[in-house]
C-alpha cells in the first residue's frame, strides 16, 4: 500500500506539489492522471525518496520513506522515466544486479531473473548487451528490473510512452497479472485510453493538487460526461497537455 | 550490508571493463609513458656522455695557430656554413664568433696579454653550454701558457696557485640517478590518477547523464555503500594501471644504457612492492577526488575539463618533490611525501618512515573527507538530478 499525506514541494519558484494526499491499495491498479507539468513525476520521486518533501510524508506499507528509506524501499519496485539502462550490460546481468541490490542472494537473483525473463518473453535478447535495443526491448528490461524481486508495491512512471501496440499489450497484461496477485500498482500517465482500460482508481492531478478521485465510471458520472477524456477536461478546466 | 557493496563493485568493474574508453585511457598511459620515459632517458644519456664537436667561427685563426690547435684537440673547430664533415653532411655551426686580435702573435711573443674576443648571444639558452665549454677551454689554455711563462722565468708555477682544491664526490652511483628517477617515480605515481579517471567520470557524471543514477538511488541501498562501491571500483582500476606501469617500466628500463652514466637503474621487486603499498592510499584519494569533482559537474564533458584542472595539483606536488625545490612542508603532504620516500629508497638511503606514515595518513584522511562529502552530495536533489 502506498500512502501520500499532505505532500508539498517547491522546486525553484514552482509549487510542484501542493498539499497532495492519496492512497493506492493492494490488489488495485491506481492511475495518476494529469496534464504535463501537473507534478506526477515529482510526486513519484518523492515516494521513492529521491526528493524530500517540504511538508507532509509518504508511506510504503506503513513505513515513512523519509525516516527509514532502506526499509521502505525494500517493498518497492520502480519503473522509471527515463529507463536508466546500463548499455554495456545484458538484460540478464542488469536484472539480476538490481535483484541482488534488493537483498536477494546471488543464486536467488539468478533464478528470479530467469523466471522474469521467461515471463516477459525476453529469452532471445537476454544475453545481448542493451546498447542498440529498441524502445520495446528497453521497456521490457526496465519492467523486468522493477518486478524481479516481487515487491508488494510497483510504481511506473509514464510506462506506455513510445511503445507500439504489441509492447503496450505485454505491459497491460503484466499489470493485470500483478493486480491479480495482490500487488499494489501505481502508475502515472497522461494517456486516457490506458487509464480507462486498466485502472480501478484514478487520481486526477493538476498543479500539484488532487482534483478528483474515483473509478473511471465514477469520474464520468461525477462530471456528467460520457468519456473519461471529457470528464478529465471538465475536471482540470483546460485541455492543455493532454494526449488522447 | 557488505554484500551489496560487493555486488556493486562487481557490476562497476564488469561495466568498466566493457567500456573501451575507460580501458584504453588506462592502457595508453601504462604502456606509453614508460616507453616515452625510456626514449627520453636514452636521448639524455646520449647528450650527457658524448659531447659533440663544437663548430664555431674563428676569425684571424692564422694569428694563433697554437691556440687553434689546442681548441681542435678539445673538439672545438672552425667551420663556416658551407663546410661539410667527412661524410659530406653539412656541419652544424654554432652562432659563436671567436675573434683573435691582429697583434695577438706580437703580444704573445712579448709576454703580454694577447686579446681575443668571444662574440655570442648570451641570452640564447641553446648556446649556453657551448659558450661555457669554450670559455672553460680558453681559461685552461690561458693558465697553461701562464705556467709555461713562469717556468721560463725560473719560477715554480705553484706560486700563483696558493690554493689547490681537491673535490671528492661522495655520490654513490645510485644516488646520481636520483633526479632521473625522481621524474620516473613521478610518472608512476601519476599512473594512479590517469588510469581510473575515465571510469570515475563514467560512473558518476556519466551515470547521471544516462539516468541510471536516480534508479540506483531509488533502490534500498544506502548512499554510503554506493559511494564506497564506486571508490573501490575506481581504486581497483587505478591500482591495475599502476601495476601495469611498473611492470612495463621494469622491462623497458633494462634497455636504457645506464652504465654510460656510471650508475644503474633497475626497478627491483622491492621497489614495486613499496610503490604498490604507498600507491594504495594515493589511489583511494585520487578515486574519491575524481568522483567528487565529477559528481559536481553536470555532464561528462564538464567533468573532463574540471578534472584536467584538478589533476594539475598532484602533478605540481610531484614535480616539486622530484626537482627538490620543495619547502619542508611538502614532505608531510600527499603525493610529494610518498614520492620523497620512494626517491630515498631508490637512492639507497633509509626510508623516512615517520614522514611516509604521516603523508599516507593525510592522504587517507583527505580520501575519507571527500567520500563523506560525496555521501552528503548524493542526498542533495541538485546533485542527483543535475539541477
Amino acid at each position: 500500500m502506498i500512502k501520500v499525506c499532505n505532500l508539498s514541494k517547491k522546486i525553484g519558484d514552482v509549487q510542484a506539489l501542493n498539499n497532495l494526499s492519496f492512497e493506492a491499495n493492494d490488489g488495485q491498479i491506481t492511475g495518476l492522471l494529469g496534464p504535463n507539468g501537473a507534478g506526477k513525476t515529482t510526486c513519484l520521486r518523492t515516494v521513492f525518496g529521491l526528493l524530500q518533501a517540504d511538508e507532509g510524508h509518504a508511506e510504503i506499507d506503513g513505513v515513512d520513506v523519509a525516516k527509514s528509506p532502506i526499509q521502505a524501499k525494500q517493498q518497492l519496485g520502480l519503473f522509471p522515466d527515463p529507463f536508466g539502462l546500463y548499455e554495456r550490460l545484458t538484460p540478464r546481468e542488469y536484472i539480476s544486479y538490481f535483484a541482488e541490490l534488493n537483498g536477494l542472494s546471488r543464486t536467488q537473483a539468478k533464478d528470479a531473473t530467469q523466471k522474469v525473463l521467461t515471463e516477459l518473453h525476453m529469452d532471445d535478447i537476454a544475453d545481448r548487451r542493451c546498447k542498440g535495443f529498441s524502445q520495446g526491448q528497453r521497456m521490457k528490461t526496465a519492467l523486468a528490473q522493477a518486478i524481479v524481486h516481487q515487491p508488494t508495491n510497483i510504481i511506473l512512471d509514464e510506462p506506455t510512452r513510445g511503445l507500439d501496440v504489441m509492447s503496450t499489450r505485454v505491459l497491460r497484461d503484466l499489470l493485470k497479472a500483478l493486480k491479480k496477485q495482490g500487488h499494489c500498482v501505481l502508475f502515472s500517465s497522461h494517456v486516457m485510453q490506458e487509464v480507462a482500460a486498466l485502472c480501478d482508481q484514478v487520481i486526477v492531478m493538476a498543479e500539484g493538487k488532487v482534483v478528483a478521485v474515483g473509478s473511471p465510471d465514477e469520474l464520468c458520472q461525477q462530471t456528467g460526461k460520457d468519456s473519461l477524456e471529457d470528464a478529465f477536461i471538465q475536471l482540470i478546466g483546460t485541455d492543455e497537455g493532454i494526449a488522447a | 550490508m557488505i554484500s551489496n557493496i560487493i555486488t556493486m563493485v562487481r557490476k562497476e568493474l564488469i561495466d568498466a571493463a566493457r567500456d573501451k574508453r575507460s580501458v584504453m585511457a588506462g592502457l595508453y598511459y601504462a604502456i606509453g609513458t614508460p616507453l616515452l620515459m625510456c626514449g627520453m632517458f636514452m636521448l639524455l644519456i646520449g647528450q650527457m656522455t658524448s659531447p659533440e664537436d663544437l663548430n664555431i667561427k674563428i676569425e684571424n685563426g692564422s694569428n694563433a695557430p697554437d691556440l687553434v690547435k689546442y681548441l681542435s684537440s678539445q673538439g672545438i673547430t672552425h667551420g663556416d656554413s658551407q663546410s661539410t664533415n667527412e661524410n659530406g653532411d653539412k656541419l652544424d655551426v654554432k652562432d659563436i664568433r671567436l675573434v683573435i686580435s691582429d697583434d695577438y702573435a706580437a703580444q704573445m711573443a712579448k709576454g703580454l696579454s694577447a686579446e681575443i674576443t668571444l662574440i655570442a648571444d648570451n641570452s640564447n639558452e641553446k648556446l649556453q653550454n657551448s659558450i661555457r665549454r669554450l670559455e672553460r677551454n680558453l681559461q685552461t689554455y690561458s693558465s697553461e701558457m701562464g705556467s709555461l711563462r713562469l717556468i721560463a722565468r725560473g719560477i715554480d708555477p705553484r706560486v700563483v696557485q696558493p690554493i689547490k682544491v681537491n673535490v671528492e664526490d661522495e655520490a654513490t652511483p645510485d644516488s646520481k640517478g636520483g633526479v632521473i628517477l625522481g621524474v620516473a617515480t613521478m610518472t608512476m605515481i601519476y599512473a594512479v590518477f590517469i588510469s581510473g579517471m575515465n571510469l570515475a567520470i563514467d560512473t558518476s557524471a556519466g551515470e547521471r547523464e544516462r539516468n541510471s543514477l536516480a534508479l540506483l538511488l531509488s533502490h534500498p541501498v544506502s548512499t554510503r555503500n554506493i559511494v564506497l562501491a564506486k571508490v573501490i571500483a575506481v581504486t581497483v582500476f587505478a591500482m591495475v594501471g599502476l601495476l601495469l606501469t611498473l611492470i612495463i617500466s621494469k622491462i623497458s628500463y633494462a634497455f636504457v644504457p645506464w652504465q654510460e652514466l656510471g650508475f644503474t637503474v633497475s626497478i627491483s621487486t622491492e621497489f614495486i612492492l613499496l610503490m604498490l603499498l604507498t600507491g594504495l592510499p594515493i589511489a583511494l584519494m585520487a578515486a574519491s577526488l575524481q568522483l567528487f569533482v565529477s559528481f559536481m559537474a553536470k555532464t561528462f564533458k564538464e567533468a573532463q575539463s574540471y578534472l584536467t584542472l584538478v589533476l594539475i595539483v598532484p602533478m605540481m606536488l610531484s614535480m616539486a618533490a622530484s626537482y627538490n625545490i620543495a619547502p619542508d612542508i611538502l614532505q608531510w603532504l600527499p603525493v610529494s611525501g610518498q614520492q620523497q620516500a620512494l626517491i630515498a629508497f631508490i637512492k639507497g638511503r633509509e626510508i623516512p618512515m615517520l614522514q611516509l606514515l604521516l603523508s599516507s595518513l593525510t592522504t587517507f584522511i583527505i580520501a575519507i573527507g571527500l567520500a563523506f562529502g560525496m555521501e552528503r552530495s548524493l542526498k542533495s536533489e541538485k546533485i542527483v538530478f543535475g539541477l
